[in-house]
């Protein structure tokens, strides 16, 4: 068997909907994250695709132990870390490092760019004196772009645009050298022009440090770029996994079919067949019976009421779950 | 080559403190009531200068000189025991202010750290703190205080205690609400991702940003807390032998001063409370201004009426009036309008300047550039609906036969939501939460329509919802029970509401998932079609308009930089930054190919390049991009683009009449005419 670097199994988050009140002590659970599972080999990136509402943000917060899974079994670097004590998190810490969404609100406005980036220094006691600290912040910066690093230290935030945020955010994360890398929809709210140089960014590091990243995304698009694999998941179930290009060139789950669809394509001439699903992604406390899918699924068929399927390996390393798929059915 | 480093200058050390002075300065509230503070501390501090007599001296008092009118002896005239009031005035600040600082002290000690406490760990933490709270709240202060000093002795150090421990209620409760605001940020969670354990939290990041609050709470805690102080002395359960003013009431007034008439007695003492209770409101009330820049009132006032000045710098070209082949009627036409947002002190910062556009019937214009380029200014400009400091400079914009810059703020009323209406960004906020969906739907119809029918108004409604595909059981809902996709639709369906032939669609999709931005852009297109809209689309990303456009305006830093139909700016374009632009964009067809991008940010719009806007950042830069700005050329038909680079006589892209076409219309002399 081989030894993966991160290794999910079964990973299962419930939340509670509301508290139970005096009279009603039945709660309803909301099924966030639904039995995911997912290997990471060293240095890879793998993609985590879906609308909101199907999980991927709780699975990235479930993995870095910010929230307690329900069920299933979490191992990196082949401990289980699953249910890691407070010493144990804390030095995990220091190797899964994670970026968050909205550069606007993942930093302190009152913290100078300087004391943003080596807080994670001081929290772990890492620096010994201040000349090795300020060379590790100044180092952080300029790996995440920002140079010269001196030209940034001392601004607050606000005096930094919305690309030059994401880079402080970034800069924060790398200052630990984490060998994991979770970036939560980290290029969703900049410009367009801003999102080429931070996904440029991210493929660097991977490829000058080996960082394992795991890119949680809405945007088929932005991340066919540098991800190895890409995980399509859908009410809190990996629905497709496989190689980049293999999803890209050949998706089999209608439901990455109709996300591929509607990627943007800039280029009037290559208008191409939408494949535009109505609704939205149902609430995950009435997980739909059969299928998770089948409610928006344009090609379902009676029998996707009935039977959870299964994944279907279509090709190398590339597994689907839908019913079609079976050659015992379709 | 200078120009390619314009990179940011070396930043000096920002000093917050210094920042902060320089807004406080211009709050006139704030420092009037600063300098009233400072007045009666200096008073207190430096009372044996100041007063006259010593008032703990009881020198030997004869009946001549009890209530003595105020002379040239004692100013203020004299009190009940023949002492002088001035001094005794003078003292009195003392007594009040200490009691009312340190009393403060313990009350905000105690709330900021019961605040902190429910709101950070919650649960049965903030349940237990917050019921206690809640008890103290509803007890009377007043009769507890009364109480309890009547109980202990009453000295000074028992009424600061007794008042500062009843005096925390109230910043608890503010103290908890910002933190649990606070807490929920994602800073919050960046730093526990990063390993910080609770205290480094409240320390690093919840304190600094509570800290505001709390201090201007502090100051309002004060001023309570020398009303409670007066208030305890006047009823006679002050420290006997500290003379506060509360106290010098309550001799006044217990001694028969007012059946003597002597007023002075009364009023001084009275005096100096006002005096400290209004310093210190106003200062505080000041300070909350400048900590809270929300509270100013700025941002979407009426427009001014427009005044007409020079734009500043020169236009960039003389008119670019298009000839566009007569397939529909034009509905608007927008010549070389610009428009500045002037605030006092400030360079004005010129957000649109010389853009020029045509929308016919049934068009759908894809308005496109980077955050910051000016696209929100221009299509808000349209309406007349900028904020107060934005105005139109110059230019104008005929729609209806009518030119809308010269119209009145009347006028304008029948053009917006009938004529032209505008979907906002971020549809959560540009609904009301209390109010359902079916009725924010109704009341933008009779704002506009006053005189319709119940009957009528109920069938528009649900016509309007199904228009945009929301089910009539959705219309009695709330937006908080729709998903952000349904806001989206709600939104459009409002703007839809008085039948208008054009709509403005600001950034409608930018927060949203990629299937829903799709539903939303199928949306908009059917219903282009459907009833003849035209539409402009305000987006930053090329690609979602690539698939429904007919023409495409792409701005940078306030001007035109292309503009042509859609298939020429996707695949023919001659401005290096809609070249940039299109390269930045992922492309699913060559995933392994890496992305382009654009170094460096959009300008600032009060501190523009003297030359070309988008020299500091083109790849195609030359010596003559930085010191002049190009005009914009027509290439085509429909095709304008300004940069130097296309002047070139050999450009293939020439339209037959050859360089005819290359010199601007002639028109725009005629900026500084007066109207209205």
């Amino acid at each position: 068997m081989q030894d993966y670097f991160l290794e999910v199994q079964g990973l299962k988050k419930y939340f509670q909907a509301g508290r139970p009140g005096l009279f009603n002590r039945s709660v309803e659970q909301i099924h966030a994250v639904d039995g995911v599972d997912l290997q990471l080999k060293r240095g890879e990136v793998v993609a985590m695709v879906g609308e909101s509402g199907c999980g991927k943000s709780t699975l990235a917060l479930t993995l870095m132990g910010l929230e307690e899974p329900t069920a299933g079994k979490i191992a990196f670097e082949s401990k289980d870390i699953t249910h890691a004590g407070e010493h144990a998190r804390k030095l995990l810490r220091q190797k899964i490092q994670m970026i968050f969404q909205d550069p606007y609100e993942s930093l302190n406005p009152t913290q100078t760019i300087e004391e943003i980036v080596a807080e994670p220094l001081d929290v772990h006691g890492l620096t010994h004196s201040k000349a090795e600290r300020e060379a590790k912040v100044v180092k952080a910066l300029e790996d995440a772009g920002l140079k010269p690093a001196a030209s940034y230290m001392y601004r607050f935030p606000h005096q930094l645009s919305g690309g030059q945020r994401q880079r402080v955010v970034i800069a924060g994360a790398l200052v630990l050298e984490p060998l994991l890398l979770i970036a939560d929809e980290p290029v969703s709210m900049l410009d367009v022009s801003i999102r080429a140089e931070i996904l440029n960014l991210l493929a660097d590091l991977r490829r000058t440090r080996q960082i394992s990243i795991i890119l949680i995304t809405h945007d088929l698009g932005t991340c066919g770029y540098f991800a190895d694999r890409i995980a399509v998941m859908y009410l809190g179930r990996i629905v497709e996994i496989g190689p980049t290009h293999e999803i890209l060139s050949n998706p089999r789950h209608p439901y990455t079919k109709a996300l591929l669809s509607v990627v943007p394509v800039p280029n009037p001439r290559l208008r191409k067949q939408r494949f535009i699903l109505q609704g939205e992604t149902p609430n995950p406390i009435n997980l739909p019976g059969g299928c998770r899918f089948h409610p928006r699924c344009p090609v379902a068929v009676v029998q996707c009421k009935l039977t959870d399927p299964a994944y279907v390996t279509v090709g190398q390393a590339h597994r689907a779950a839908c019913l079609l798929l079976d050659s015992n059915i379709s | 080559m200078a120009l390619q480093t314009t990179e940011l200058k070396p930043s000096v050390p920002s000093t917050p403190l210094l920042d902060f002075w320089k807004i406080f300065r211009q709050n006139r509230m704030a420092l009037v009531g600063l300098g009233m503070l400072i007045v009666i501390v200096i008073v207190a501090v430096f009372a044996p200068l100041i007063a006259t007599h010593d008032p703990s001296v009881s020198a030997d008092v004869t009946s001549a000189d009890v209530y003595q009118p105020p002379s040239p002896q004692s100013w203020f005239g004299t009190d009940d025991a023949g002492k002088d009031v001035f001094s005794s005035f003078i003292y009195g600040a003392r007594v009040s202010l200490i009691v009312g600082f340190f009393a403060a002290f313990i009350s905000v000690i105690l709330g900021g750290v019961i605040g902190i406490a429910a709101g950070f760990y919650g649960g049965r933490t903030e349940n237990l703190l917050m019921r206690f709270t809640d008890i103290m709240l509803v007890i009377p202060d007043l009769p507890l205080m009364v109480v309890i000093v009547a109980l202990t002795k009453p000295n000074l150090l028992n009424i600061i205690f007794v008042i500062g421990l009843l005096g925390w209620t109230t910043t608890a409760r503010i103290v908890r609400s910002q933190t649990l605001a606070v807490k929920s940020r994602k800073f919050v969670l960046r730093a526990r991702a990063i390993g910080a354990g609770n205290a480094h939290i409240i320390r690093h990041h919840i304190l600094p940003l509570v800290m505001p609050l709390l201090v201007v709470n502090a100051i309002l805690v004060i001023s309570l807390a020398i009303l409670n102080e007066s208030t305890l002395s006047f009823i006679g359960l002050g420290d006997p032998t500290a003379i506060s003013w509360g106290q010098m009431l309550n001799f006044a007034f217990g001694r028969g001063a007012m059946s003597v008439g002597a007023w002075w007695a009364l009023v001084t003492p009275g005096f100096g409370i006002v005096w400290v209770v209004l310093a210190l409101t106003l200062f505080g009330h000041g300070l909350e201004q400048v900590l809270n820049p929300r509270l100013e009132t700025h941002h979407l006032m009426r427009a001014r009426d427009v005044i007409r000045h020079e734009a500043a710098g020169k236009p960039l070209h003389g008119g670019t009036r298009q000839r566009v082949p007569d397939e529909a009627p034009i509905l608007i036409e927008v010549n070389d309008l610009s428009i500045s947002y002037i605030n006092e002190g400030k360079p004005p910062a010129r957000a649109v300047e010389n853009v020029s556009f045509t929308l016919r019937q049934g068009e759908l214009l894809g308005l496109v550039g980077e955050s910051g380029c000016g696209k929100t200014t221009l299509v808000l400009g349209l309406l007349k609906l900028l904020p107060a400091a934005g105005q139109i400079v110059n230019g104008e914009v005929w729609f209806g036969g009518r030119e809308l810059t010269a119209l009145t703020e009347q006028e304008m009323e029948s053009v917006r939501w009938k004529g032209i209406s505008i979907v906002f960004q971020g549809a959560m906020n540009a609904l009301n939460p209390v109010r359902t969906v079916g009725e924010q739907i109704e009341e933008a119809i009779v704002k506009h329509d006053p005189d319709m029918k119940e009957a009528a108004l109920d069938a528009r409604v649900d016509e309007l919802l199904d228009l945009v595909g929301i089910t009539a059981k959705h219309r009695d809902h709330y937006p908080h029970q729709y998903s952000g996709g349904m806001r989206q639709r709600a939104m459009i369906a409002m703007a839809l509401a008085c039948n208008p032939q054009v709509v403005i669609a600001d950034e409608p999709t930018t927060a949203l998932d990629v299937m829903i931005q799709a539903q939303v852009l199928e949306l908009l297109d059917s219903l282009r079609k459907r009833l003849g809209l035209s539409i402009i689309f305000v987006t930053h990303d090329l690609g979602v308009v690539a698939e429904m456009c007919d023409s495409v305006l792409v701005m940078y830093g306030g001007v035109t930089a292309e503009y042509s139909d859609v298939d020429t700016v996707y695949n023919l374009a001659q401005h290096p930054y809609t070249q940039e632009l299109l390269k930045a964009f992922p492309d699913l067809t060559h995933p392994e190919k890496r992305l382009a991008s654009i170094p460096g940010y959009p300008p600032r719009l009060d501190d523009l390049p003297a030359g070309c806007r988008f020299a500091p950042r083109c790849p195609a830069v030359s010596n003559r991009c930085g010191g002049e700005a190009p005009a914009i050329h027509q290439l085509s038909e429909r095709h304008f683009v300004s940069c130097h680079l296309v002047e070139k006589p050999s450009s293939p892209t020439l339209p037959p009449q050859g360089e005819g076409s290359l010199s601007p219309l002639p028109k725009g002399e005629g900026q500084g005419e007066g109207k209205g």
